[in-house]
């Protein structure tokens, strides 16, 4: 679990610097360059204005410039971070775009046994692969491309609230696509669809090494993602400027908040699936293997459990981007502003209870059949209404077709045939005859392409902001035509062909006319995009100066600020006090920077918003944007994974590739922890929250809210594991089902030293605060040494039970006892190397200005000691 | 409280000729066809609805300053108001009780499809999904591989799993769809009301011979079926 580091970047940093005996800290930091702003003149930073025209942050000190490949390397800065999400996402668009071309020529025709052009093996891995690279390396993070460059600047913060955590949620998304990409090349890559369904997925029916990598490649996305969802669901609730109550929050911000939240448990939900089955493909447990009593319809309810908030996590962000360009190009306000928020909370909390309408031909009964039918008619609903707002926004308008609002004016048409074909479905006698055929292909392809779409539209409304140039307005609306005549006649006739089964190549020969048209339509929607490579690459370089403010009617704050904006995004604090932004003048470094060509003018006040720059405050020593342990961790992790996928069964796979994979795992593993070390290690400034709105979470410091969140994602993925287990015994009769340990003393008394230790970490807090090294110290040993006690008495007893015959793969029962008491053994591993470092440090003396990361620490401990009175019973009694 | 709406609508739909009954073709061709003729109607409507009103509020240069207040580059969005909310509720309203009513409507063959034919009206087939193929098991015992056979007009249930990996079983002209999952037995059933060959086919992703998963469903004068099933055994054979 080492990939989930609890985000505490904001204390390691600074807590130890200001203490006299922690000079030592600086020195640890290896040279480069890279974390020392000192080394880089800063004289040549302003030799490259294409995109950012601040290359000097606030401090003075020097940060390579864009024109640097350094730069890209090493920056933490949002707008950085979320150029690379979307360029990184278009890359793989090419990607999953290739494949569904191959797709479509394999479907020309039907074609019978020796007449493919794809063998069906790699038939079924070109489909698996485009869903796979689609929806989650394409869509989502295209997306997040925007929400990095624009959700600060929408709500007047500096950066996110943990700017390197960024910089890890890139990287990590870049690695885990490298991986999936890599998976191609170890005999074949996963083949069993995007929903991945048991027990097909297992190494029995699907034994290519490239299936786990794929599987692995997974895991590292959602761990980027859950980092993610931490960093933005802090920041969004923390970092918004005075008077940007969430009422006021703009749509496309509103959007990027709720796809968020629904994100941190989704995909919590999706790591307990994949971890499990990563654990039956690596080491042999047996949740999904044939024999398991309910293991197929285990991974259904786990993965449409996720799956379904999963297609609004995708479409939101679209919608966001609707409502942005809707009022900028109409130059109306949105029609029922409230009541389109009041909407989209509503289909953010139904999306978790409507999972089961993906299994209506399962053998769940009609009750359960109802229920899901009425809650799924329920989330359909809201969308009318906001199909209708947008609608009604058009109404006196000014309407100006520009290529970002054809986009999203398409999109929305897209949308409305998606969701009426949508309704179609949610008729469960429909359904029935519906499910697996190309209704459901089309329909998701109206609904989600059509969210790119929209997402397209972004692109360009946001290209003059974050490229400072303006792209080729004709080339736009050539883009629009042929992307729009593609898409339908691409998408349209899969309604026609709905008989066709999906997955299938060989259909009914009376269908292939419309096959022929669709495959023909995906050839113009791919050379639509052609027309957008080359128009935005060439305008990005050699466009027209973009002004500020290119769209007339356009609210938002990033329209008041330069395109590109400077690297501190606002020439002073933005506030809407008196109802409009403003900047207060009175932080001193920046307004030296300020820029006079905004159109909104400054005010001063009196009092000056400290928080605003506090972390700058905190400490004396020069700390910089950059850090270049996001990329090394995720570097580490890369390799790690790659050498985790050799393993099979719990050993790697015999032979010289086998060694390969174990010499990579442990290289991987050596570089994942070095660079977590550094990282902590490391000096570094992040902006501070709560200068301004902070609802809920106004009396909190980032630093905590951060735990909270990562905290419930991880409740979420501890309830998947536990589900699970439950979710089988009960499918093998609750009963029949023994305690895997026939001795539930070891248990209790891993019990009792668990709890011990919290209250020793409650100890280290209290003498944290009073100032006692060595009380602090003493108290984090007493710690440690409880949670070293746990794990060997843990190991006496596994190895009891190994010597008895009982391991991972012996049952289903032996297969939950010990992937889930491992799975909360490996937090308690995590625990104690952060324990470790804290003693370490706490040596020094660090930690008693400044308890924060002992409190943190201290919230994590109690989780894994909470677990813990959950498993204990459920494993060694009941 | 749901069980109590169930008997309500089921003695509805018992009472009511306006729930389709009857094949499974039946059904779902009338309920099909309701649902795409109000569906393009819809669509259509709200289509070209929001291509005029786009049309109609286009920007030009003849366009005088109408008065309207307009969004100011950093506004906060409560500031203005959006008005023309009017029409929102209206519209959202209608829609909803279009959908509903849609719904609802297809609940009562839901129930129809759901309760099925009883025991001794109609027969009874296992189906065994495996990578790749069918195999049937009629209630005499006799298995066939590949070529299930039911007698015309006579209501068939299917009871369906898998021996290997997660199937779906369906007959696309019969309009008959289960999962076939292993461990777990899913029902079914359906009429076929005329003789022919049909082909059924797998409709979940199960491995490479996927698209070649079919078997051949004979629908058989039913003497003719009689005949035929009087003739098999506890046995197995290739047809
Ligand atoms: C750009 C966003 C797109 C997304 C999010 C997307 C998503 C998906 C997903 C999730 C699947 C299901 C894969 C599976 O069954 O496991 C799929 C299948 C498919 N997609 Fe796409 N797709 C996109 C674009 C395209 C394009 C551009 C084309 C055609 C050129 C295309 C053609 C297909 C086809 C033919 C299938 C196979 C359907 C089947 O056999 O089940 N898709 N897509
Ligand atoms: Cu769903
Ligand atoms: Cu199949």
């Amino acid at each position: 679990m080492s990939e989930r580091r609890p985000p505490t970047d904001t204390d390691d940093g600074t807590a130890g610097e200001s203490l006299p005996d922690d000079g030592t800290v600086g020195e640890r930091v290896p040279d480069g360059g890279m974390t020392d702003g000192g080394t880089t003149d800063g004289g040549t930073a302003h030799s490259d204005r294409t995109f950012v025209s601040g290359e000097h942050d606030a401090d003075g000190h020097a940060f390579p410039s864009t024109s640097e490949i350094r730069r890209w390397l090493v920056t933490t800065n949002h707008k950085d971070v979320g150029i690379l999400y979307v360029v990184t996402s278009l890359f793989f668009l090419l990607l999953g775009g290739v494949l569904a071309l191959l797709i479509r020529v394999q479907l020309w025709a039907p074609r019978a046994v020796g007449e493919t052009i794809l063998n069906p093996a790699a038939y079924n891995q070109a489909v698996s692969a485009h869903g796979l690279l689609m929806v989650f390396w394409f869509l989502s993070p295209f997306a997040f491309g925007f929400a990095n460059y624009v959700v600060p600047l929408q709500i007047g913060a500096k950066d996110l609230a943990f700017p390197r955590l960024n910089a890890l949620s890139y990287w990590l998304y870049l690695a885990s696509g490298l991986l999936f990409a890599v998976s191609f090349f170890q005999g074949g890559t996963f083949a069993g669809g995007w929903t991945m369904y048991a027990p097909l997925n297992v190494p029995t029916f699907m034994p290519d090494v490239g299936a786990s990598t794929a599987v692995l490649a997974l895991v590292l996305f959602v761990t980027s993602v859950t980092v993610s969802s931490v960093n933005f669901i802090t920041t969004i609730h923390r970092m918004r400027a005075e008077g940007l109550t969430l009422r006021n929050l703009p749509l496309f911000t509103w959007t990027i908040l709720l796809t968020v939240w629904m994100m941190l448990f989704a995909f919590a939900a999706l790591l307990a699936a994949l971890l499990i089955l990563s654990s039956d493909r690596l080491l042999g447990t047996t949740y999904f293997a044939l024999e398991s009593p309910g293991g197929s319809l285990l991974w259904t309810h786990l993965f449409w459990f996720f799956g379904h908030p999963e297609v609004y996590i995708v479409f939101f962000p679209a919608l966001g981007v609707m409502a942005e360009t809707f009022q900028t190009f109409t130059g109306r306000r949105i029609v029922g502003r409230k009541w389109f928020i009041a909407a989209m909370i509503l289909v953010a909390l139904q999306s978790f209870v409507v999972w089961m309408h993906h299994m209506f031909l399962t053998s769940i009964n009609l009750q359960i059949k109802t229920l899901f039918m009425v809650t799924t008619i329920g989330i359909s609903l809201p969308f009318d209404l906001m199909v209708f707002a947008l609608i009604y926004t058009m109404i006196k308008g000014r309407i100006r077709f520009t290529t970002p609002f054809l986009f999203t004016f398409g999109a929305l048409l897209l949308f409305i045939i998606g969701g009426i074909t949508g309704v179609f479905l949610g008729a469960v006698v429909l359904d029935y005859e519906f499910r697996g055929t190309y209704w459901v292909v089309a329909h998701f392809h109206y609904v989600m392409v059509g969210g790119v779409t929209a997402l397209v539209g972004g692109l360009y409304y946001w290209f003059p902001k974050m490229t400072g140039r303006m792209y080729d307005e004709f080339l736009g609306k050539l883009h629009f035509g042929l992307y729009f005549v593609g898409f339908n006649l691409l998408y349209f006739p899969m309604f026609v062909a709905w008989q066709t089964p999906r997955r299938v190549f060989d259909y009914a020969p009376g269908l292939a006319p419309w096959h022929k048209l669709a495959t023909i339509g995906g050839f113009v929607l791919a050379a639509s995009f052609v027309v957008m490579f080359y128009n935005l690459t060439k305008s990005a370089f050699a466009g027209d100066p973009a002004e500020d403010n290119p769209w007339a009617y356009s609210t938002t704050a990033e329209w008041a600020i330069p395109s590109p904006p400077p690297l501190e995004n606002f020439p002073g604090v933005p506030t809407y006090r008196d109802g409009t932004l403003s900047f207060r003048s009175d932080a001193p470094q920046l307004t030296a920077e300020a820029d006079g060509g905004t159109a909104v003018g400054s005010t001063s006040s009196a009092t000056p918003p400290a928080a605003y720059d506090a972390a700058r405050e905190a400490h004396d020593e020069p700390a910089s944007h950059a850090s270049i342990w996001p990329l090394a961790l995720s570097v580490g992790m890369f390799v790690l994974f790659f050498g985790l996928s050799g393993l099979r069964g719990g050993s790697f796979v015999s032979g010289a590739m086998g060694a390969v994979y174990l010499a990579s795992s442990a290289v991987g593993g050596a570089v994942t922890f070095g660079s977590l070390l550094l990282w902590a290690l490391e000096p570094f400034d992040a902006p501070a929250g709560g200068f301004g709105e902070a609802w809920p979470f106004a009396g909190v410091e980032n630093g905590k809210v951060g735990m909270w969140v990562f905290l419930a994602s991880d409740v979420v993925l501890f309830g998947g594991v536990i589900g699970a287990y439950v979710f089988t015994r009960v499918a093998f009769g609750w009963t029949g089902w023994e305690p895997i340990p026939t001795d539930p003393i070891p248990g209790l008394l891993n019990t009792y030293i668990l709890l011990t230790s919290s209250f020793t970490v409650v100890l280290a807090l209290v003498a944290a605060e009073k100032r006692s090294r060595m009380g602090v110290v003493a108290s984090l040993v007493a710690t440690f040494l409880l949670g070293v006690g746990f794990l060997v008495n843990k190991g006496i007893e596994w190895q009891h039970l190994f010597h008895e015959g009982l391991w991972l793969s012996t049952n289903v029962r032996s297969s939950t006892f010990f992937l889930t008491t491992g799975l909360h053994a490996a937090h308690v591993i995590v625990g104690l190397l952060i324990t470790l470092f804290l003693v370490a440090r706490a040596w020094r003396g660090a930690y008693l200005d400044d308890s924060q990361t002992v409190e943190y620490f201290g919230l994590y401990w109690h989780f894994v000691d909470i677990v813990w009175l959950f498993l204990f019973p459920l494993f060694y009694i009941l | 409280m749901l069980m109590g709406l169930r008997y309500v609508l089921s003695a509805l739909a018992l009472q009511s000729e306006l729930i389709p009954r009857g094949s499974r073709t039946f059904v779902f061709q009338r309920i099909f066809v309701v649902f795409l003729v109000l569906g393009t109607l819809v669509g259509i409507v709200v289509i070209t609805y929001m291509l005029y009103t786009a049309y109609r509020y286009r920007d030009g240069e003849d366009r005088a300053d109408d008065g309207v207040d307009r969004p100011t580059l950093g506004e906060l969005p409560s500031v203005g108001s959006g008005g023309g909310g009017r029409k929102l509720l209206p519209s959202f309203t209608l829609s909803v009780v279009i959908v509903i009513s849609l719904i609802s409507w297809t609940y009562g063959t839901l129930l129809f499809v759901e309760e099925g034919p009883s025991a001794e009206e109609s027969m009874e087939v296992q189906v065994e999904g495996y990578q790749f193929g069918w195999e049937f098991t009629y209630e005499n015992g006799h298995t066939t591989d590949g070529v299930l056979r039911v007698p015309a007009g006579e209501p068939v249930r299917l009871r369906v799993t898998s021996a290997d990996v997660f199937h779906n079983f369906g007959v696309p002209e019969l309009k008959v769809k289960t999962d076939a999952i292993p461990g777990q037995r899913t029902d079914t059933w359906f009429v076929a009301n005329e003789t022919g060959n049909y082909t059924a086919q797998c409709y979940e992703l199960c491995g490479a011979g996927h698209s070649y998963m079919t078997a051949d469903v004979v629908v058989m004068e039913p003497d003719e079926y009689r005949e035929w099933y009087a003739n098999t055994s506890n046995s197995s054979s290739a047809s």
